[in-house]
């Protein structure tokens, strides 16, 4: 490896360590996360620049944080000398401007827990919360996060751009939510945190079934956000979740790439520490004596099958208990149809399907291949080849991940004609 | 990927600050080893991009005089 690509991976390391803080900062300086994420941006230019030849400082994040500094400082002169012009001629403009004093300290758990709430707020849609997230919190690239998402590098620069623009036209404060809108405001955090773990752990497009990179920073951010905030139980149980879930990466593809059934896993596979880390994250949660949220019931559930060794070990009867209370958290079809799973597992197939049966006309679940997928697995277990074929078929057709479609037609196949 | 990081150090490692591994949510496991004449040993391991983060996370840390091994753990 040549120098200057050896330290221009220094760079990227460092840059993946310290963006976030280095951001968090300069908002908390500028009162304008848009402008610390354009500075921070130029810190990083300027470091890609000088390091090769100068050599990598002692101290890069300090280096990053000071350079980016005075790029911001530069900045709100200059908007500062552009208002008092402003001024001179009589506009009535009206800007906040921060504190030149005001220094960056090493204190930066609130402005990064700042940030996150920031960056996921609900004023912003779903991509644009992704696309920032990672952008900003994560330390990733525009083409690493376009490569993720399967989407051109110009479609999430411009996600990104609309974003911080949306931001300050919606005058979103710095700051972390209090009170009520805390609770509001977190799930909106959690929420975004999930869907890039989930479009890590289960594809929605594309020839892979999995994304392993963003799973692996969602991990990250949750553990970094349950580290800033210990006391929200629905912070550990996300963390719970998650790593419960990432435990399966290894079993979830056999060697062909094609997704490999829960109960068909070789838990040989599961990463064990991973399930521990897991299974401590969620008794963090239940030792905060908060009432039982969402992402606890589902971290709870995914326990169920982390806790046995063997699938013959499961309890289902609990999972089918804790679908129930998910039911009464979060209304939903989806839940109900894993329901519908644990009972069949718990109760014999008959049970699940006569759930599924009452559920299959619900709107949501239309054109959702899990649907056909569950009721022609029951069909399957109680002898009805014929219907469980054409419920395979059925869901091969709905499904958009090539790999899981291959995976359906071959049980259809194995219905026999 | 996962490095594991092999610590020799005269001193406890309980007493070294690794609370910055923990906040960067990189930190997987740690734990010690048995004493032997050299010192106390120890390890860590962490979950991060590559090599060059796995080594500037762990130059963060105020060690003392102790000789550090960074390896990367094989993936079976």
């Amino acid at each position: 490896m040549g120098a200057t690509t050896s330290v221009h991976r220094t760079v990227d390391a460092v840059w993946r360590m310290e963006s976030a803080k280095v951001i968090a900062a300069l908002a908390r300086y500028t009162r304008d996360v848009g402008l610390a994420e354009e500075m921070a941006q130029d810190a990083l230019v300027a470091a890609l620049e000088q390091w090769p030849d100068e050599g990598v400082p002692k101290n890069p994040g300090a280096w990053l944080m000071t350079t980016a500094k005075r790029r911001a400082i530069d900045q709100i002169r200059r908007r500062e000398n552009f208002n008092r012009k402003v001024e001179e001629i009589g506009r009535d403009v009206q800007e906040a401007t921060p504190d030149a004093s005001e220094g960056v300290d090493d204190e930066i758990g609130d402005d990064l827990l700042s940030l996150i709430f920031t960056a996921c707020h609900p004023v912003l849609g779903t991509e644009a919360r992704v696309a920032l997230t990672l952008k900003m919190l994560g330390g990733l690239k525009t083409e690493e996060i376009a490569r993720a998402f399967l989407v051109s590098d110009s479609t999430v620069a411009q996600r990104i751009v609309r974003a911080k623009k949306a931001l300050a036209d919606a005058g979103v404060p710095f700051e972390v939510p209090e009170g009520p809108e805390l609770q509001t405001r977190l799930a909106s955090v959690l929420e975004v945190l999930y869907l890039i773990f989930n479009e890590g752990y289960s594809a929605t497009q594309g020839d892979d079934w999995m994304r392993p990179e963003l799973c692996a920073e969602a991990l990250r951010l949750g553990r970094v956000l349950a580290e800033l905030a210990p006391k929200e139980a629905e912070v550990h149980s996300l963390v719970a979740l998650m790593e419960i879930q990432a435990s399966r990466s290894k079993a979830r593809t056999g060697p062909g790439g094609e997704p490999v059934l829960l109960l068909e896993q070789d838990r040989g596979k599961w990463d064990w520490l991973l399930i521990g880390r897991g299974l401590k994250a969620l008794e963090r949660a239940e030792a905060l004596n908060q009432p039982p949220g969402p992402y606890y019931v589902q971290a709870a559930l995914a326990a169920c099958h982390g806790r046995a060794r063997k699938p013959e070990d499961t309890d289902w009867q609990r999972i089918a208990a804790l679908y129930e209370v998910l039911g009464q958290i979060s209304p939903s079809p989806i839940v109900e149809l894993n329901r519908a799973v644990a009972l069949a597992m718990a109760f014999g197939p008959a049970a699940g399907l006569a759930l599924v049966d009452e559920i299959a006309g619900e709107k949501a679940l239309q054109g959702y291949h899990l649907l056909p997928s569950v009721r022609g697995d029951f069909l399957l277990k109680l002898g009805r080849t014929q219907e469980a074929k054409a419920e395979f078929e059925k869901a091969a057709k709905l499904t958009r991940n090539e790999r899981e479609k291959t995976l359906l037609l071959e049980r259809a196949a194995s219905c026999g004609t | 990927m996962r490095f594991m990081v092999w610590v020799r150090s005269p001193k406890p490692l309980a007493a070294l600050h690794i609370d910055s591994l923990e906040r960067a949510g990189v930190l997987l496991d740690a734990g010690d080893l048995v004493p032997h004449a050299c010192g106390v040993s120890g390890y860590w391991l962490i979950d991060v991009r590559n090599r060059e983060e796995a080594v500037e996370r762990i130059k963060r840390i105020p060690l003392p005089a102790c000789v550090v091994e960074i390896r990367q753990v094989a993936v079976v």
